[in-house]
């Protein structure tokens, strides 16, 4: 199963869900955690609003996509030569 | 209180770019391949935006922000969690499906289970689901004119049914592609807008967090850390995690997103096309979280209605707007953004959001549309039944299906009967469980058998659908689980945990039965994954 899935899948699965299941259990573990303060602001617009919602999901597709241009130009070169 | 004359002039605005996209692309849909597929030829910003607005349903616009202030802060997962699911497209569906470059959603099934009547097993959730799913959004285009532009819920209906038809009767995908990338970039816009006057408002985060918690001072309240939690559903961690998978899995999967991976112009395409869907959904997220955490505060405060009428509070207000427009269809959460909208007295910013309230519902009801008149037309009618009419007028068929499905909703949107709205509410969890295990599994599992395939879909549709129902009818709500004691309700949000099972059942029954043939494997599975460089 999942053969032949490139390994850059499971690593930007590990983020997301490493992301968001780890402050998940901050948040049943602390009393009012989200309200912590970081950079200046309630930690929850930064590590959910900001970066679980938006960052973190550009990057890991971003870099599912890029991961795959570079095999398929290693892929290209070697049919060349 | 009459239509401002900035709001008419925006939402006309709109329908003019929308009719002249139609009016403009007609030409290009010229042949069958361009009519159903956009000739493969899209690039990945527009498809990504068209990926998004098509993804996004009218709730998601019109009444996320009230979801947002009565569920609380732990529902701000939730966002989290649909765009969460968007980058594991890229490499499990999205990248496969645009190299074996399918029409049709249908094709793959036929294709890899070895016959054609798989077509038929997976059109039956995607049809009932679809029409539910066009109904809905013809009815949250017609509630956004009701409520803003004031014109009556009659004409509202068929003024979206007929522009939504005009636009795909010219210009079929095209159209229907360019349209829906316009629809994204407003819509993402006019919450940006909103959630960025909103900030500036409360004098920055930190204030707009004090000004929520001065109103609800559970808002930040999480289960188990705190005594007392934010909603009855964020009770215990199931209905955060619930919350969180529901709607994670459905860009990857759903028949109306898959279709558009076929649209991009290569592979490369339609894996960039993802990180654009994200960019331009993701803003949106971001702005409507900004919305909903200020919904109840900035209503109580600023709305007009506050104080009229015995209305003290903003559940109030919202009850108070289902009355008078009296549409018995819209729940009363349907109205938070406008009543947001009307709380901040910007008659420009009321303009943005409209245009964006009719985008989103209108690119839901084309990109559905779209899905089923291939499924009805070129699907069943030509390759499951034998007619050469799809094969020998294919734009014909489809402009001819357009109308079917578009009349039948619009007709259905005047008045929807309560079971409409009902599956609908449980078709985005009877797709998933019914039709995502054959196609996932399918690309990534050579095992993957065709007994397997029927069962999942014949089973899943009935179990999921019915215990969604039974919840809905019997606890009251589809968050509970649907078996729990009425004592003590386990939180199961849309009943989530059948989606896992339904993948569970396709892996054991494709253990317990016929393997596929070699060539299909190879065809099928094989060729469509990433094929690695030498080491």
């Amino acid at each position: 199963m999942f053969k032949g899935m490139p390994k850059a899948f499971w690593i930007g699965l590990g983020l997301i869900y490493g992301w968001a299941g780890f402050f998940m259990i901050l948040e049943w573990t602390i009393p009012s955690f989200p309200l912590y303060r970081f950079l200046g602001v309630p930690a929850c617009w930064i590590y959910n609003c900001l970066l679980a919602c938006f960052v973190i999901n550009i990057f890991v597709a971003w870099f599912f996509a890029y991961s795959e241009e570079i095999r398929e130009q290693k892929l290209a070169e070697q049919k060349k030569g | 209180m009459g239509a401002d004359p900035i709001v008419i002039f925006g939402a006309c605005l709109y329908f003019a770019a929308i009719i002249a996209i139609g009016w403009f692309t007609r030409t290009a849909a010229a042949d069958a391949t361009d009519f159903y597929v956009a000739g493969r030829k899209i690039g990945p910003f527009i498809n990504g935006s068209a990926l998004a607005a098509t993804y996004f349903s009218p709730a998601t616009f019109l009444g996320m922000p009230a979801f947002i202030f009565m569920i609380s802060y732990p529902f701000w997962w939730t966002l989290s969690g649909i765009i969460a699911g968007m980058p594991v497209a890229t490499l499990l569906t999205a990248a496969p499906m645009r190299k074996y470059a399918p029409t049709s959603f249908t094709d793959y099934y036929a294709d890899r289970y070895d016959t054609k009547w798989m077509r038929l097993a997976c059109s039956i959730p995607t049809i009932i689901g679809g029409f539910a799913y066009v109904i809905l959004s013809i009815v949250g285009t017609a509630l956004s004119m009701v409520a803003i532009l004031k014109v009556s819920y009659l004409v509202s209906v068929i003024l979206a049914a007929a522009v939504v038809f005009i636009y795909i009767f010219w210009g079929g995908m095209v159209a229907t592609t360019f349209s829906t990338a316009l629809q994204g970039v407003i819509m993402t816009v006019a919450t940006l807008i909103a959630a960025g006057v909103i900030i500036a408002h409360y004098g920055g985060l930190t204030g707009l967090t004090d000004a929520a918690i001065s109103s609800n001072a559970l808002y930040f309240m999480t289960p188990h850390a705190n005594p007392k939690t934010s909603h009855p559903l964020m009770g215990m961690w199931t209905g955060m995690v619930g919350f969180y998978f529901i709607w994670h899995y459905g860009f990857a999967t759903m028949p109306y997103t898959v279709v558009r991976f076929f649209t991009a112009q290569d592979i490369k395409a339609a894996r960039r096309s993802v990180t654009w869907a994200i960019i331009v959904g993701g803003a949106m997220y971001v702005g409507l979280i900004v919305i909903g955490t200020s919904a109840k505060v900035l209503i109580e405060q600023s709305h007009p209605l506050m104080g009229t009428e015995g209305i003290k509070n903003a559940v109030g207000v919202l009850a108070h707007m289902k009355k008078t427009y009296a549409i018995g269809t819209a729940s009363v959460t349907d109205y938070s953004m406008f009543a947001i909208t009307e709380s901040l007295k910007m008659p420009w910013l009321m303009a943005w959001i409209v245009a964006g309230g009719l985008s989103i519902a209108m690119s839901t009801a084309a990109g559905w549309t779209m899905v089923l008149n291939v499924v009805l037309g070129r699907d069943l009618i030509g390759k499951v039944f034998g007619s050469k009419w799809p094969d020998e007028k294919p734009i014909q068929v489809m402009r001819i299906m357009t109308f079917v499905v578009i009349f039948i909703s619009g007709l259905l949107s005047i008045d929807p009967p309560a079971l409409v709205l009902d599956i609908s509410g449980s078709a985005f969890l009877v797709i998933i469980c019914a039709t995502a295990p054959a196609l996932v599994l399918g690309i990534w599992w050579d095992r993957s058998t065709k007994a397997a395939a029927y069962v999942t879909i014949i089973v899943m549709s009935i179990v999921s659908g019915g215990s969604w129902l039974y919840a809905f009818y019997v606890q009251k709500s589809p968050h509970w689980f649907f078996l729990s004691d009425p004592a003590n309700k386990i939180p199961t949000p849309h009943q989530f945990y059948w989606i896992p099972i339904a993948f569970l059942l396709f892996i054991v029954v494709s253990l317990m039965t016929k393997p596929p043939r070699k060539e299909v494997i190879q065809k099928y599975c094989l060729d469509i994954r990433p094929e690695q460089p030498k080491k």
